[in-house]
């Protein structure tokens, strides 16, 4: 059953672009490419939020750094995406060791005030900063490559091509992060964060050093976060840091986990499967037209998310799934209620 | 705790700490489990110098401990509590999970394995807590109050599960108790301690006619009454 649904769901995400792309539509691939980027950076976000336990608000400085490590990379040394991806991700991960370690003294939220203070350091930073452009930032060339499989991992789609391309590499990219947090999860690393989650005092008695498997959360995030940087950078042909840096990088992904259901694997991807399309829907019928203009895309956007949170603080993955699926194949019999997980 | 006590504890031994309340009986536990440090003084476990180590360091060298005020890992399932500790041993999961199941069994939890630990009932928690400070292998498990809150009845089977742990496991324990009764039949050895000072030490027959235990303890705990 599981896995029939994970077959089908992997299908439709390959073939369902093909279809508009034969018609010439390129819109809903790029809402694809959005929502696969917002289900990643949830998957990330997920690992230091949702199983370790500590409210992080400044991943997307990860975020710009992998996008600009990539970024400096190709403009500077003509090195190719695919390679740029692995050095932004190292050094996403060294530079949040060095940072994170000093704030794991810090619990709740003073450990959250001090990831949003990191941040607000990041930004002067990224726009003064002469070597990396400073508020200019990074402009990306487009480099057309002769093969597919060249451009695939230059990450350097043109044309009416670049949409799809986009998509499918996110969709790479969805796809090994999920599998990676599917291991996380189900290794010591994902028993140890979600112990130190519970009760810090009760993990370090069972011998867990709370304050190393904090960092080392953190930094798995931080990866993740600075790989879908490089996808973005790439896609975007720049990099600048009022928008690597901005907050949207960090509230979509914690929107998405928490609606779709933190703490659960597939929380964040359900959560960004909702929220991305209905803000894009947003966006096309309320943000043009008379109302144009006034922010009531937003508005309503907010409220929808307002409404989710109130009905079901524990996220759309919490509702007694099982026991409607299996009323759907079994009839009305009593069985009882589903145990959450 | 400026005051100095010198607390030596034997192998394979039952060790009963008491004391009224405020003694400093948890504070003593909260120093051999490094989540405090004595201002003075060494604390010495199987020989090596544990008084400046953290908890997790001193977990590794074979000491487990239980919580007065329960401590489980509440969203994750009673398996899973014993599965964390278990990895202390091992890196590998499905080792974990397997020696987390006997223990499970051994603690007589084998009904609740898959219940979050936080629908547990008191009684179940406590056992709960057992079950994992004994999946990380240790030499000195010491129970901060392994019994209180229970009904008598959970508290008898609390005291089984004690004396199984110390004769099956052959591990040193320690307790912290209010309860006389649990201490005196269980203890080879027990050390009272008022106002951070060890006032006696012996065993259960002379503690019970220490002229300063019983004015102290029991002398207080009647006047109360």
């Amino acid at each position: 059953m599981r896995r029939l649904a994970l077959l089908l769901l992997t299908v439709a995400a390959i073939v369902y672009p093909i279809p508009l792309q034969l018609h010439g539509y390129t819109y809903y691939q790029t809402v694809g490419f959005l929502v696969l980027l917002n289900a990643v950076l949830g998957l990330g976000w997920n690992v230091i939020g949702g199983w370790a336990g500590q409210f992080d608000f400044g991943p997307q400085v990860f975020f710009a750094v992998g996008a600009y490590v990539a970024a400096l990379l190709f403009v500077r040394r003509g090195v190719e995406a695919w390679l740029g991806m692995l050095a932004a991700v190292v050094v996403a991960v060294v530079l949040c060791a060095l940072l994170t370690y000093p704030l794991t003294g810090l619990r709740g939220h003073y450990f959250a005030i001090a990831t949003v203070a990191i941040w607000m350091i990041a930004q002067p930073i990224g726009a003064t900063w002469e070597y990396i452009g400073g508020s200019q930032g990074l402009f990306i060339p487009a480099k057309p490559h002769g093969g597919a499989l060249a451009t695939a991992f230059s990450l350097q789609y043109t044309g009416p091509m670049k949409a799809l391309g986009y998509y499918y590499s996110a969709l790479v990219l969805f796809a090994v992060t999920l599998a990676l947090m599917a291991w996380v999860e189900r290794s010591k690393l994902g028993y140890y964060f979600r112990a130190v989650r519970d009760d810090q005092e009760a993990a370090e008695g069972i011998g867990i050093d709370s304050r190393l498997y904090k960092v080392i959360a953190r930094s798995v995030t931080a990866a993740v976060f600075a790989a879908a940087g490089v996808v973005y950078a790439f896609w975007a042909l720049s990099v600048f840091p009022e928008q690597v840096l901005e907050l949207n990088w960090s509230t979509l992904p914690i929107m998405a986990t928490v609606v779709g259901g933190i703490g659960h694997l597939w929380g964040p991807v359900l959560g960004a499967v909702i929220l991305i399309p209905i803000s894009q829907i947003m966006s096309t019928t309320l943000g043009t037209g008379p109302l144009a203009g006034r922010g009531i895309d937003l508005i309503v956007y907010g409220v929808i998310i307002i409404l989710i949170a109130a009905f079901r603080p524990t996220g759309l993955l919490s509702l007694p799934w099982k026991r409607w699926l299996g009323r759907e194949r079994r009839g009305p019999s009593a069985r009882p209620a589903a145990v959450d997980r | 705790m400026a005051t100095l006590l010198s607390v030596e504890s034997a192998t394979k031994r039952f060790g009963g700490l008491i004391g009224p309340n405020g003694a400093g009986k948890t504070t003593l536990f909260n120093c051999i489990t490094g989540y405090m440090h004595p201002d003075e003084g060494r604390l010495v476990f199987d020989g090596t110098d544990i008084t400046r180590l953290r908890p997790e360091k001193i977990c590794g060298l074979g000491v487990a401990r239980t919580w007065q005020l329960v401590r489980t890992f509440g969203r994750m399932t009673a398996l899973d509590n014993v599965v964390c500790g278990a990895l202390e041993r091992t890196n590998r999961v499905s080792e974990a999970r397997a020696r987390a199941r006997e223990l499970i069994d051994f603690t007589g939890l084998e009904g609740r394995a898959d219940v979050p630990a936080a629908a547990l009932t008191l009684a179940d928690k406590k056992r709960l807590e057992i079950a994992r400070a004994l999946a990380t292998g240790p030499r000195l498990l010491l129970l901060d109050e392994a019994m209180s809150g229970l009904t008598p009845f959970e508290a008898a089977m609390a005291v089984q599960l004690v004396r199984r742990i110390h004769q099956e496991l052959q591990i040193t324990i320690c307790v912290v108790e209010h309860v006389m009764e649990v201490v005196m039949p269980l203890s080879h050895r027990v050390v009272v301690l008022d106002y951070g000072t060890k006032i006696a030490d012996g065993v259960p027959q002379e503690i019970v006619r220490d002229e300063r235990v019983i004015s102290a303890y029991l002398g207080e705990r009647r006047a109360v009454r």
